[in-house]
């Protein structure tokens, strides 16, 4: 608490706007996710999944499957566990469909995300079926990746709650900001196929 | 019951930012406690029994019936208690958590039933201090009972406004509400032990096998911090005399006191001991604290207290996945034969079946790092490796080696042996065919490790739970400028670099908690720690995360470079999968 006098300032700005206000409740209610198109590099760099295979991310994310990518990591406590209920309801809904997409999430707390914690979060608590890929690494080359698709946070419980899309028509990238409902997710989807 | 405030795209929040809003969050707890006039029996059960089931729907989302709790998210995902329950968001406290732009306020027993209003319990004058617009924020009335129901099924507060649909909507029959209700009304209902209105009372441990030199390393630190806290910002006269925006800051603190514990005698006596300082001056938490030898009395101490023990100087943690109020730095030797077992996993040169013998004493370290690597190799699916347990006086000579080399030749040889034992392990390097990969212990080799002699220097991997040497030295600036300013001579920068570690960290914590000095809530706030790289000199990085209770995840596997002072060679990165 070195900056006091601007955390100070910080309380007067935001503290009204966002502990006090209704409004804010309503705004984000009404406005649920932003959804943008964007083109992003994927970064040239080999992780682990939760089965301790190595996987080369390029190869992996540009699957001749739909794709879709979130962060999260496995002792999260608010964001992660809605959009991991979302991919595995995703998954459900979809079914035998289910098969031919790719869903990918990469933790943002490697160290501590070991493919053995990866994979019992998947199995035991979300009943992932396969397709759905979890991935850690060297704390470096998860830098890469997250700061590539523009999700970089230092303090992974500042992480953002996003969901992206790898575009069938043009490998572009659909970013959805903001938690989402699962028929919401299918839409996006669907318009992600054509 | 549950507020949660999506951000907004338009404000992009750096952590600092988002800690102040908890602690705005936080900020709206008071002290007084709701009515609670319970019947005999809670939905036909006793009330223990009922806190019992309660407890087991909030932590771990399984009702009364055995079965998964049910509920919907964001309009249409099913969860059900295995996914996430209450304690995710709420956390053990029930004091909330802020987490990827997302605020969950408090729900404990005192703040529920009473409104929710922007001043929560701020001062008449630290009122008047305050900005007209910002005391025009929204109230929400208290919940009762039946509005606690319709918030948890439905959504819908007390004020009329539904709350964001992050908030699960749960499916709960009229018995299970009950007991959930009676639950929360007793969550966090009153401070821990070991705090009144001035003082926030702290201990440190230290068991008699520890040298003085040692025991200093650790204390000294310990104690010019306890003695220090808040005194050069002038915390305490800010929080009564600042403006509106210090009371908030500050209210919540209190000096500190540190008492020393020392145990002495053997470990099945320190139960006894620690129980005796504990009845006759609670603490709210241990900090520190140091031993040679095992630390599991002392943590089982704190299991059952459910006290806080932060961050202890031991290489032998209890490693358990389940167990709440222990933080370690690592898991100690054990994370070095673990280390070594997932090298050797990774390497493609060596098969499956390949055999492995580890040669140890049947004494603390050798076992703990034995078993690290016996249980992490197996749980690859790999053979069970043999051991080589040697006698309590066996005397490792030159002869032994050749044979024990002869006989293991095609196999990984592990020596979890320390200096001494390993001083005539130059003889293995006679042997022609001898094993092509040996494993030692930096812990147990120390200073030695870089006389180990040339000759063994390109088959002994060395497991090295630290940051590299060449890498450390702007950090150790750090720590010994801090010593140096504390008038605390070095002595044991290892030790006193862990304990610098800690003062550094507990500001933050310290500062959030306010007045609301719940130990678990103190935990969590440790937990939602950044990741810290820069204060800690002797780990290339710590971290932090609910129920994460080792914070450094690594070890290197190593090599030593030729000559008198040799580099160490990383052979592995930090942390090995």
């Amino acid at each position: 608490m070195t900056t006091h006098k601007a955390f100070s300032l910080l309380i007067l700005l935001f503290a009204p706007v966002f502990v006090f206000s209704a409004a804010a409740v309503q705004a984000a209610t009404e406005q649920k996710y932003i959804r943008t198109v964007e083109n992003y590099v994927v970064p040239d760099v080999t992780l682990v999944n939760q089965n301790g295979l190595k996987v080369r991310l390029r190869t992996l994310l540009s699957s001749d499957k739909p794709v879709l990518v979130d962060f999260i990591f496995t002792t999260c406590t608010t964001i992660c566990p809605v959009l991991s209920a979302n991919f595995s309801n995703f998954q459900r809904k979809l079914g035998p469909e289910s098969s031919k997409v790719q869903l990918v999430s990469i933790s943002i707390d490697p160290e501590h995300d070991t493919p053995e914690a990866m994979k019992s979060y998947l199995e035991n608590r979300y009943t992932a079926k396969p397709g759905w890929d979890f991935l850690t690494g060297s704390k470096k080359d998860i830098d890469l990746v997250i700061k590539a698709f523009d999700a970089y946070s230092q303090n992974k419980m500042a992480h953002l709650p996003l969901i992206l899309l790898r575009s069938m028509t043009d490998n572009r990238w659909i970013r959805i900001y903001g938690l989402i409902g699962t028929a919401e997710l299918i839409r996006e989807y669907q318009k992600a196929l054509k | 019951m549950i507020k949660v405030f999506h951000m907004p795209e338009i404000f992009l929040f750096r952590q600092s930012s988002m800690v102040l809003l908890l602690l705005l969050a936080v900020f709206l707890t008071d002290t007084a406690m709701a009515e609670n006039k319970q019947p005999a029996l809670i939905a036909g059960v006793s009330h223990e029994v009922a806190l019992r089931l309660g407890e087991r729907m909030y932590r771990e989302g399984i009702l009364p019936s055995g079965e998964p709790m049910q509920a919907v998210v964001e309009g249409d995902i099913p969860v059900d208690g295995k996914m996430f329950s209450c304690v995710s968001c709420h956390q053990r406290s029930g004091m909330g958590s802020y987490e990827g732009r997302v605020i969950t306020l408090p729900i404990n027993s005192t703040n529920l039933y009473r409104p929710l209003s922007p001043m929560g319990d701020l001062s008449r004058s630290a009122r008047d201090k305050m900005p007209q617009w910002l005391l025009t924020g929204d109230t929400r009335p208290a919940y009762t009972d039946e509005t606690l129901a319709l918030v948890l099924r439905a959504g819908g507060d007390p004020g009329g406004r539904t709350i964001n649909d992050i908030m699960p909507r749960y499916f709960l029959n009229d018995r299970d509400m009950e007991i959930m209700i009676y639950y929360l009304k007793n969550l966090s209902p009153e401070l821990s032990p070991g705090v009144n209105a001035t003082t926030l009372h702290l201990a440190t441990v230290i068991t008699e096998d520890v040298s003085r030199q040692d025991r200093e390393a650790m204390l000294l630190p310990l104690q010019r911090y306890a003695e220090g806290w808040g005194k050069s910002r002038h915390l305490e006269l800010r929080a009564k005399k600042g403006p509106f925006t210090d009371e908030i800051m500050n209210k919540g603190y209190r000096k500190l006191r540190l008492s020393v514990w020392d145990l002495k005698g053997q470990p099945e006596s320190w139960k006894s001991q620690l129980e005796e300082y504990y009845r006759n001056d609670p603490v709210f938490a241990l900090l520190g604290g140091i031993s040679t030898g095992e630390w599991g009395p002392i943590h089982t101490f704190c299991e059952d207290h459910k006290i806080p023990a932060i961050l202890p100087v031991t290489d032998f943690p209890v490693i358990s996945d389940s167990d709440w109020y222990t933080l370690y730095f690592s898991k100690g030797l054990y994370q070095e034969g673990e280390a070594a077992a997932k090298y050797l996993r990774r390497l493609e040169h060596i098969p499956d079946t390949v055999s492995v013998v580890q040669v140890f004493r049947n004494n603390r370290s050798g076992l703990a790092l034995s078993n690290a690597f016996r249980k992490t190799w197996e749980g690859f699916a790999h053979p069970s490796p043999a051991n080589r347990m040697l006698g309590q006086d066996e005397v490792i000579t030159p002869d032994l080696w050749r044979k024990l080399t002869a006989l293991h030749k095609d196999s990984i040889m592990l020596l979890w042996l320390d200096a001494k034992d390993l001083s005539a392990v130059g003889s293995i390097a006679e042997v022609l065919d001898r094993p092509k990969m040996v494993f030692a212990s930096s812990s147990l080799l120390g200073e030695k490790l870089y006389s180990l002699p040339d000759s063994v220097r390109s088959f002994f991997y060395i497991t090295y739970p630290y940051r590299l040497p060449q890498e450390e030295k702007r950090y150790k600036t750090t720590t010994e400028t801090w010593l140096k300013n504390n008038q605390i001579p070095v002595t044991n920068l290892k030790t006193q670099s862990k304990m610098y570690f800690i003062s550094s960290l507990l500001t933050t914590p310290l500062t959030m908690i306010q007045s609301n000095y719940y130990r678990d809530y103190f935990l969590e706030l440790l937990d939602m720690m950044e990741d810290q790289t820069y204060t800690i000199a002797i780990y290339p990085r710590l971290s932090f995360g609910p129920g994460q209770r080792y914070a450094s995840k690594g070890c290197y596997i190593v090599q030593l470079g030729n000559g008198p002072q040799p580099e160490l060679i990383p052979r592995s990165d930090w942390v090995i999968y």
